[in-house]
């Protein structure tokens, strides 16, 4: 067989697939901005221009975000500490592996049994008698932050991990034998050489945050709505394809805007580091 | 400090699953923690049922054969890219990756109008579709980290002592290769077995699937034969990634290439 035809038949499925997904996007966008054979884009306008929408996206974005710091400011610390452990790591990256390949939807289902009326916490609160009443800890934002950070850190925490552990352990005692205090070889050596993995991190969870849908709807409710929740109402309930079409397209927007800066960001690091240059 | 953090975090993680599966074992009527007595009746109810049961075939079903074409499809591109040592081989390696970095509820939306075009909304087909564009980007980094390891030069020498390429290939070739198919395999099985958000927008009354029917039910009931069927799929991963730690270890999932 000649080469050429060799190699086209060997990308010919990973082609067709990737083409589906290509040509769905296409239609996507298209869908949500050819109304009857005329580019028409009255269905963004009544997105930005109704208060609820505007409300819905800046609900969105500030739940990313807040779900995007509280996990790398606790993610961090956790990668670092599995990196650096002398015993049985392996057990540590079993607690962090096995409830990340455990699927959302048993895991939100968790939360609802902890946070729920009748549930863990308000169990112990009722029958301690620090409540009369069940507390309210789902159903808002907080609930569904709790559920977003739970089911996303292990993102986070292996993009970090798989970066430290990259990172000798003899690069920050050098830097600690040469009189650098420890916080100091932690902040000049670890922590610009583990950046690439938090930005990696920040990434996932982040585009993730936006786009979830069974997290928010089981631990936020109907009412406290995000994009994703949104389109999915669009979808299952009023069967509105094409608004749900340019929901979706707003939501690609936010999070590419977000997400290749960081990726450019994070492959210049990668190459500086690699290439043994300063940052 | 990180050590308090840590330790918490690494409680916290399990949390969730083990109170789903200790709840599952409540005899009561209604799903409340701590569980108020002891008993098996939401498994038998579960396991009892022809939906719940024909939901779980399903879903291995799909997993199965989405496993198993998007490892083939990764393990040709990966030949080609590795072996073959295409010009733009780097760019179709990101290519391949690039459903990664769009948010799943955009993923569900388009997936949505593509079947639609193709008239396989709710069907089984659709869903192998989209689950092997969802899982392609998981297979391929371990075949394509194992063609990397194995020796081109063990090919050429089955090929110089006659062997056709064929057999080079299935006696030389896919044996070294073994760990990372494997490794795909289950990691693509994993991930479609539990996939939620996308697939479902792509369900309907002929087909469903078993994170998808939990979804619905959760949504809808409180029946503690939900944390049943939940602590099932919580096995099923165990399994898997007792599997996967068996054949390749898990810090493979922190290794970079």
């Amino acid at each position: 067989m000649p080469r050429p035809f060799r190699i086209a038949l060997l990308l010919a499925p990973s082609a067709l697939l990737m083409g589906v997904f290509a040509v769905g996007l296409v239609r996507l966008i298209a869908s949500s901005m050819v109304i009857d054979g005329q580019i028409d884009l009255s269905l963004y306008s009544d997105i930005l221009h109704r208060a609820d929408y505007v409300a819905m996206l800046g609900r969105t974005l500030r739940i990313a975000a807040l779900t995007t710091l509280v996990s790398v400011l606790i993610g961090f610390p956790t990668a670092y500490f599995v990196a650096r452990y002398r015993g049985n790591r392996n057990f540590l990256l079993l607690l962090i592996i096995f409830p990340w390949l455990v699927s959302i939807v048993v895991r939100s289902y968790g939360w609802v049994v902890i946070l729920g009326p009748r549930g863990l916490v308000n169990g112990i609160v009722t029958a301690t008698g620090l409540a009369d009443r069940p507390l309210k800890l789902m159903y808002n934002d907080f609930g569904v932050i709790l559920g977003l950070v739970h089911v996303l850190l292990p993102f986070m925490i292996i993009a970090i991990l798989s970066v430290l552990l990259q990172i000798p352990r003899s690069l920050e005692e050098a830097s600690m034998s040469l009189g650098g205090r420890p916080a100091y070889s932690f902040r000049t050596v670890v922590l610009p050489l583990a950046l690439p993995g938090v930005l990696t991190g920040i990434t996932l969870v982040y585009l993730m945050s936006t786009g979830a849908i069974v997290t928010p709807l089981l631990l936020g409710g109907l009412g406290n709505t995000m994009i994703g929740t949104e389109i999915f109402q669009e979808v299952m309930h009023f069967f509105d394809y094409p608004k749900a079409a340019a929901l979706a397209t707003v939501l690609l927007a936010t999070a590419l805007a977000v997400v290749l800066p960081l990726q450019i960001l994070e492959r210049h690091l990668t190459r500086r580091l690699s290439d043994g240059g300063d940052l | 400090m990180t050590r308090a953090i840590a330790i918490l975090v690494l409680m916290f993680l399990p949390l969730p699953i083990v109170i789903v599966v200790l709840s599952s074992f409540t005899s009561a009527g209604y799903l409340s923690f701590p569980i108020k007595g002891l008993s098996l009746r939401w498994y038998a109810e579960f396991l009892g049922s022809a939906n719940w049961l024909s939901v779980m075939g399903t879903s291995a079903l799909l997993a199965l054969i989405g496993a198993l074409v998007s490892t083939a499809a990764s393990l040709a591109a990966a030949w080609a890219v590795v072996r073959h040592r295409i010009r733009f081989g780097t760019a179709w390696e990101t290519l391949l990756l690039t459903p990664l970095i769009f948010p799943h509820a955009a993923i569900g939306v388009i997936m949505i109008v593509t079947l639609a075009g193709l008239g396989w909304l709710g069907t089984f087909a659709g869903l192998v579709l989209v689950h092997c564009i969802l899982t392609v980007p998981y297979a391929y980094r371990p075949v394509a980290a194992a063609l990397r390891k194995a020796d081109p030069a063990l090919e050429e020498a089955a090929a110089s002592l006659g062997a056709r390429p064929w057999r080079t290939f299935w006696l030389v070739s896919l044996p070294a290769v073994r760990p990372g198919l494997v490794t795909s395999l289950l990691f693509s099985f994993i991930i479609s077995f539990d996939e939620v958000t996308v697939t479902l927008f792509l369900v309907g009354p002929f087909v469903m699937t078993l994170p998808v029917q939990v979804f619905s039910e959760v949504l809808e009931s409180a029946s503690p034969v939900i944390a049943a069927v939940s602590a099932t799929l919580v096995l099923f991963t165990s399994a898997m990634v007792f599997i996967l730690d068996r054949v390749i270890g898990i810090q493979f999932f922190v290794e970079r290439d």
